[in-house]
């Protein structure tokens, strides 16, 4: 069992309530333990900047470290993307400047605390992916979310500015771990763009259009629920999707959740007790419930058939065939000839992989 | 050079018809360090600007791009043009959600959201208000973590509804009373307001020693 000190942050205590619930509740399965840092305080967030030097900000995180360090050597994890920037900017500042450091350790010696740099800061999905990893991840998974199309958003400080352990650009532990989890996982070039974060109370007409377009492009995508492992970008996306609906008329109710909330779920622990999946405002428990009860009875029935893609007869699907193999590198004639059968991309692959194995043949010349 | 030349804008042009008269704003005076010295010395992570090649890939990165009149490149060469009052009162300064987009991208590694809230820090010290809005939620998110050493969310936006007197609070409270609401019957809101930790005083006197010392990169 692998110890670490838990960093939950002040919104997990309150408006992500159920991101900490289902992060205590997966521990077990995964052989994890969580110490929480005792008498922990607040990171300052994003916005503290107003009423905070930088030096104050130093003090504050680097608290939490000296009383992390000094009840024994385990990575701090923090689940909150803000708790983790923060707290490891800091860190790694700390540790990079040692002027820095005695000035803060003189500060801090007012309440007796010290820091001495020997402890890392460390992201959830980091811990699940890299200590834990697929592997344990897949063997914990009791109920596989087989069916279940999930949007893995990413947002931004989840990644960056670090990039410690994913990419800043093109980021996929998010998306690996739902793999591992048996959702089907739906790229969306939107995964990246931020949701508004803090600014969002304060000037919300001008973070709406880009919820807008993060749910958009998620649900084009055919994203039956978003994932994220960030509560700002949790909240963001879902309690003003009413507002966002209002104001911008658009027809959003789309299930966003933890990936923690999905890991419990397909560890086979209580959706409500474990998962907290009653705590989300827009309904998710019965859309994920769908998706996996839909994948079992598809499953049931014997796969033997011919490839149908759509309403395509096999004559048409072959016709398509030569049409794209006539398109070749053609982007634009691709896309014609994708729009005249009506195919998306799966089908191209599907109609593709049926003339290789010969399920699919042409009329006999 | 000359000191002293004012904005110029090329003539309109008044012919219906014709092309949309394009404003050109020429800097108005010759650079004028002051200013940019004063960046480098009172505002947290100021030194920075002076890596700045004017390379716009922080601007282009930005989300909020499209609701700023000054975009992060802009303020940069405003500073070194010696722009103090456009500066520190543009609300640009203050939209910055740190998405962190612009510092990894930035070819010289320059920390902008650093820079920006820096620049808002220094701005609001100074006087200046450039977003009235998210100051206010500012300062009664830092008192939060300053009296508890956590920040209290109802408490927050409670205070945040209330700071601007009656009628805008009403008008605040009740765009976001649906949200409160649904977040309380959801448990994700307390009713009750949280306690401040136990090193609560110690971490005031902390907090006091550190604006004391000011501005902490000296070391």
């Amino acid at each position: 069992m692998k110890k670490y000190f838990l960093y939950p942050g002040c919104s997990l205590e309150a408006s992500a309530s159920h991101y900490l619930i289902s992060v205590k509740a997966i521990a077990k399965p995964l052989d994890l333990e969580w110490v929480e840092i005792e008498d922990w305080n607040c990171c300052g967030a994003s916005v503290s900047y107003v009423g905070a030097n930088e030096l104050q900000i130093m003090v504050l995180n680097a608290r939490n470290l000296a009383l992390a360090e000094a009840a024994g050597g385990y990575d701090i994890v923090a689940p909150c993307s803000s708790c983790y920037v923060i707290e490891n900017k800091v860190n790694r500042e700390l540790k990079a400047n040692p002027e820095l450091m005695a000035q803060v350790n003189d500060i801090l010696a007012e309440a007796g605390l010290s820091y001495h740099g020997s402890l890392e800061v460390r992201h959830l999905l980091d811990v699940l992916y890299n200590d834990v990893g697929l592997d344990a991840v897949k063997q914990a998974v009791k109920r596989p979310l087989t069916g279940l199309k999930v949007a893995g958003y990413v947002g931004c400080q989840t990644t960056r500015p670090f990039g410690e352990y994913d990419s800043v650009e093109n980021p996929r532990v998010l998306d690996e771990l739902l793999a591992a989890l048996g959702a089907e996982v739906v790229d969306f070039p939107m995964k990246m763009q931020c949701c508004g974060s803090g600014l969002f109370l304060t000037e919300m007409e001008r973070s709406m259009p880009l919820v807008r377009e993060i749910i958009e492009d998620a649900e084009a995508h055919g994203a039956d629920v978003v994932a994220t492992a960030c509560p700002m970008c949790q909240m963001n996306l879902e309690i003003y999707q009413g507002k966002i609906n209002k104001a911008l008329r658009t027809h959003f109710r789309r299930p966003i959740v933890f990936i923690s909330q999905l890991m419990a779920v397909a560890m086979g622990l209580d959706s409500n007790r474990a998962g907290a999946l009653n705590r989300n405002i827009v309904p998710a428990k019965r859309v994920i419930m769908k998706a996996l009860k839909g994948a079992a009875t598809q499953v049931k029935k014997p796969n033997e058939e011919p490839v149908v893609i759509g309403r395509l007869t096999p004559q048409q699907q072959y016709q398509a065939f030569l049409d794209l193999t006539a398109a070749g590198d053609n982007a634009q004639a691709v896309y014609e000839t994708m729009k005249k059968y009506r195919l998306d991309p799966d089908g191209v692959k599907k109609i593709k992989k049926a003339v290789e194995e010969g399920t699919l043949v042409g009329p006999s010349d | 050079m000359e000191n002293d030349t004012a904005a110029k804008t090329v003539p309109e042009r008044g012919a219906e018809g014709s092309p949309a008269p394009k404003k050109i704003v020429k800097a108005r005076r010759a650079y004028e360090p002051a200013f940019a010295r004063e960046v480098f010395k009172n505002v947290d992570s100021g030194e920075e600007i002076k890596l700045c090649m004017q390379c716009g890939v922080c601007s282009g990165s930005c989300p909020l791009k499209k609701e700023m009149k000054y975009s992060p490149r802009k303020i940069f060469t405003m500073i070194r043009a010696g722009e103090r009052e456009m500066v520190l009162s543009s609300p640009d300064i203050m939209l910055c959600t740190s998405c962190y987009r612009c510092k990894v991208r930035c070819p010289r590694g320059i920390p902008v959201i650093d820079v920006m809230h820096g620049l808002a820090h220094y701005a609001l010290e100074q006087g200046f208000e450039p977003r009235h809005d998210s100051a206010q939620f500012g300062r009664k998110f830092w008192d939060n973590i300053y009296k508890k050493g956590r920040v209290d969310e109802t408490d927050v936006a409670i205070r945040y509804t209330l700071a601007d007197g009656l009628v805008p609070s009403i008008k605040k409270g009740l765009e976001m009373q649906d949200l409160g609401l649904q977040q309380l019957l959801h448990r994700r809101l307390k009713i009750l307001p949280i306690r401040p930790i136990r090193g609560a005083k110690d971490l005031k006197k902390m907090l006091d020693k550190a604006a004391a010392a000011k501005h902490g990169r000296k070391a």
